[in-house]
């Protein structure tokens, strides 16, 4: 028997990362799957206006802060929330603003800074433990990170690998999705998704007792219900215009393969499980801005699922 | 990379970062969950025993419904997408709490919506329309008899199979549309009494009704004023402004306005404050918009119906239906409004476009009676405190069968109850209200504990900002809809002036309340049970995984 604690879509939070790495021992999991969209969006700088002063903006709310202890204060609660402090001077902001390259330099400096810091944390925390801990970037994750997951002793960088999970399981993984409106790192057409994943599925030795670890969930599956945008990105009729948003190329491969077990995420609100013929699908959803880390514990016995359970812990 | 800047934040291009969605938007859907035409007409018209001034208790409770606006705006800035009362209370009062109180509320008390949602609909859409077509038999048939009521009810579920088998974007869309149409329905409706008066309205009352419904023409008008008088009416324009009558007609005002809620929504990320003032404004503008249009309405209805009349025509319908006389009413329909307006003129093609509009206020607003009860069926499977298969969606036609059935088949047996009045399932009206307004308690108390129980959680959301003396707004506001709610609740279950029906006075009352919060307990309990013996430990759903 096997039991596995899967997460997804932490987006940069350290507070739902540190959970995720604590769950195997909460859960009692024996291993950890953490689906994808590693990494945050966006900067929240903490301006040094002089002196022990600093100014910073967290939800629309500008704190002024004194000294050091205040600051560290701030640089948690930032981190917590997902996104990435940066302390910084008035001077900065205007050649941030002035040169929009230099503030991806910073996105792309301060996401390997974060991913690299999670690393070391995991392997701490993992060390002498015997738990697994998988991971798939998603869409949302630059390409960079895959080298420091790879460097990583605990933590196994799952894309496009079979990994065995025990003798009567096996897992695939894949961070890519199909093309979203915000044109991420990971996405491409459908017919090419269908073609990665064909290949990757391809790999396994009895599909029909696997885990198939894919970012985003099977298109129309209930499991990727989003709101409807209008083409500058706001939601239509007040978000409640709610349409499948998921991936065809993933739900063909699950309908042809009729693997044990589907884990997605990729939609947030999408939280829930869903049957496609003989496969469970699960999306536990997010919501990583609350610092809260909404997962699924999956006890799987000799092919079969012995039990599961939507967490929010 | 694209990006979007601001001197506060840098933001990158990423999944779900959306932009804000329009208030307008949001606005008509809490529009349309205090619906002033379907609720507020159907609870205004068993008010007329009551003498405090509609106004003024539409003022009141406006004031003290615009602190649940606070509190519901600051829970869902709090938790965002988390699935409302059921996860707001399960996380902060815990799971058992949590389950019973939404599952009651927003499940097992939508079955007895499901009549009168019907009675709407045959008052104010069937028993008009086809009258207007001159099919006079049929169109009292759906008014005056149980099996009338009770193929209403079938109609109600089947429109809602359709709504829910359109699914959400085309929902939605229905309801725009909706709201347009309604509108434009009032409008007419408002300008036919503008420019109505008082004699036309007698003269036409009368020579129109007996074509319509065959009641006889000849002092229509003065025997429903007598009929009125003899049903005990208390209503005067003008009169009951003292407060206590106010506050006394308020238990049955909320039944309409108490809702404002339903049509909050939160989408997006990286944003804080103004999704809270948005939130806010979505729902108070609508319940203030909706407390506007009521009193335009009453001023209307009185210059050219009279408050008088109407009152007495409500008063001599009610107390014939509630049974307490054996003399039909004059008028042998429903006193619609609506109606009334369109009796000014003589076109029957006229008068059917305006009650059609009218009925817009109906169609887009029904649908959300199953759509809310869907979503906890499926938040409560998601938890496994339902079997799994409630979740499943219908391949063909992409619908939750299962939970739909869960919905209708019970729908069908309390709405049969309640069309054959058995057990005086009629006199159950502000049950209806009664246990959503508990669920509600329930999300008011998580609010008001929320800064404490959950600090972190509530130090880290957009609202912590809003503060009052020091104390965080959410608690100050849940304290304030926390009292409003208690005295809700004292009146209607103690009663001491035996005004409402409900109270534990009336045996099917206490025994159809009683029966639904058993009914959750047992499946919570029976459930917890039945999954540890599965070796799942439900209380693991929501325990916080600690960070060392």
């Amino acid at each position: 028997m096997t039991t596995i604690f899967f997460a997804t879509d932490v987006h940069g939070s350290d507070i739902c990362w540190k959970k995720f790495i604590n769950a195997g021992k909460f859960y009692n999991a024996d291993i950890i799957i953490l689906g994808g969209d590693m990494t945050g969006k966006a900067i929240v700088p903490i301006v040094h206006q002089g002196g022990d002063k600093y100014i910073a903006t967290l939800l629309e709310q500008q704190f002024e802060l004194h000294g050091q202890e205040e600051v560290d204060q701030m640089i948690k609660q930032v981190k917590s929330r997902g996104y990435y402090p940066y302390v910084t001077n008035p001077d900065e902001i205007r050649e941030l603003e002035q040169h929009p390259e230099k503030v991806d330099e910073l996105f792309h400096k301060e996401v390997l800074k974060t991913v690299q810091a999670w690393m070391e944390y995991a392997d701490e925390k993992l060390e002498g433990t015997g738990i697994r801990c998988y991971v798939a970037p998603g869409n949302d994750d630059m390409f960079e990170i895959d080298d420091i997951i790879r460097a990583s002793k605990h933590v196994h960088l799952a894309e496009g690998e079979v990994i065995h999970i025990d003798d009567y399981h096996e897992m695939v993984s894949s961070g890519w999705s199909n093309i979203t409106p915000w044109h991420t790192y990971r996405e491409e057409e459908e017919p090419q998704l269908k073609e990665r994943l064909e290949a990757i599925v391809k790999k396994l030795s009895k599909p029909e007792t696997a885990v198939f670890n894919f970012h985003v969930p099977p298109y129309n599956s209930n499991l990727d219900e989003a709101p409807e945008l209008t083409p500058d990105l706001k939601p239509k009729l007040g978000g409640r215009a709610l349409i499948p948003v998921g991936s065809t190329a993933v739900r063909e491969i699950v309908e042809k393969y009729q693997p044990l077990l589907g884990l997605f995420g990729h939609i947030h609100e999408g939280k829930g499980t869903a049957r496609i013929g003989r496969t469970l699908c699960i999306n536990p959803g997010s919501m990583y801005e609350q610092g809260r880390l909404l997962g699924a514990v999956i006890t799987l016995n000799k092919g079969k699922i012995k039990s599961y359970l939507l967490t929010t812990g | 990379m694209e990006r979007q800047q601001s001197t506060t934040l840098f933001v990158r291009a990423a999944t779900g970062l959306v932009r804000a969605w329009s208030v307008t938007d949001a606005f008509i859907y809490a529009f349309f969950s205090v619906n002033l035409i379907t609720l507020g007409l159907y609870i205004f018209s068993q008010m007329y025993y009551l003498d405090g001034n509609l106004i003024g208790a539409l003022l009141v409770s406006t004031f003290f419904i615009t602190f649940e606006c606070l509190v519901y705006a600051a829970l869902i800035a709090v938790m965002p997408r988390a699935g409302g009362d059921y996860v707001w209370q399960s996380r902060i009062l815990g799971g058992g709490v949590g389950f019973i109180l939404a599952i009651t509320g927003w499940w097992f008390i939508l079955w007895y919506w499901v009549p009168l949602y019907a009675d709407m609909l045959r008052f104010e859409v069937i028993t008009p329309l086809l009258a207007i077509l001159g099919a006079q038999s049929p169109a009292l048939w759906f008014t005056e008899t149980p099996e009338g009521a009770f193929i209403s009810v079938v109609i109600v579920c089947a429109f809602v199979f359709v709504y829910i088998a359109m699914g959400m974007r085309n929902y939605a869309r229905l309801q725009k549309a909706c709201f347009i149409g309604g509108l434009i329905g009032l409008l007419l409706v408002f300008l036919f009494l503008l420019f109505g008066n008082p004699a036309a309205f007698k003269a036409n009352l009368e020579a129109q009704i007996p074509q319509l419904f065959g009641a006889s023409g000849d002092g229509l008008y003065e025997a429903t004023l007598a009929a009125g008088e003899e049903a005990g009416t208390a209503q005067t324009w003008g009169g009951g402004w003292a407060l206590a009558p106010i506050f006394l007609a308020i238990p049955y005002m909320v039944f309409f306005n108490l809702w404002p809620n339903w049509g909050a929504t939160l989408y997006g990320e990286v944003r804080g404050a103004t999704d809270f003032k948005r939130n806010f404004y979505g729902m108070w503008y609508a319940l203030i918009a909706t407390a506007i249009l009521g009193i335009v309405l009453f001023v209307l209805i009185n210059k050219t119906i009279s408050w008088d009349f109407y009152m007495k025509a409500n008063g001599a319908f009610w107390n014939y239906r509630w049974g307490y006389t054996e003399t039909p009413p004059p008028i042998p329909v429903w006193p619609y409004p609506a109606l009334f307006a369109v009796l000014l003129t003589n076109s029957r093609v006229i008068q059917f476009i305006v009650i059609l509009l009218m009925g817009l206020w109906f169609f887009g607003w029904s649908g959300t009676v199953f759509l809310s009860s869907t979503r906890v069926i499926f938040a409560a499977a998601f938890d496994r405190l339902l079997p799994e298969w409630v979740a499943d969606i219908h391949p063909r036609f992409r619908t939750p069968i299962n939970a739909l059935l869960l919905m209708v088949i019970p729908s069908l047996i309390v709405g049969a109850l309640y069309s054959w009045n058995i057990f005086n399932f009629q006199s159950l009206t502000l049950c209806s209200t009664l246990v959503i307004a508990t669920t509600y308690l329930g999300s008011t108390i998580a609010a008001i504990l929320l800064p404490y129980r959950k600090r972190d959680l509530y130090n880290a959301s957009p609202i912590a900002k809003y503060k009052v003396g020091g104390v965080p707004l959410i608690t100050i506001a849940g304290i304030i809809f926390l009292g409003f709610e208690l005295f809700l609740l004292y009146e209607w279950l103690i009663d001491p002036l035996q005004l409402y029906g409900i109270s534990y006075r009336n045996i099917s009352s206490v025994v159809f309340m009683l029966a639904m919060y058993v009914l959750a307990a047992v499946i919570y309990f029976g459930f917890k049970t039945y999954r540890k013996r599965q070796g799942i430990d439900i209380d693991k759903v929501y325990e916080e995984i600690p960070v060392e």
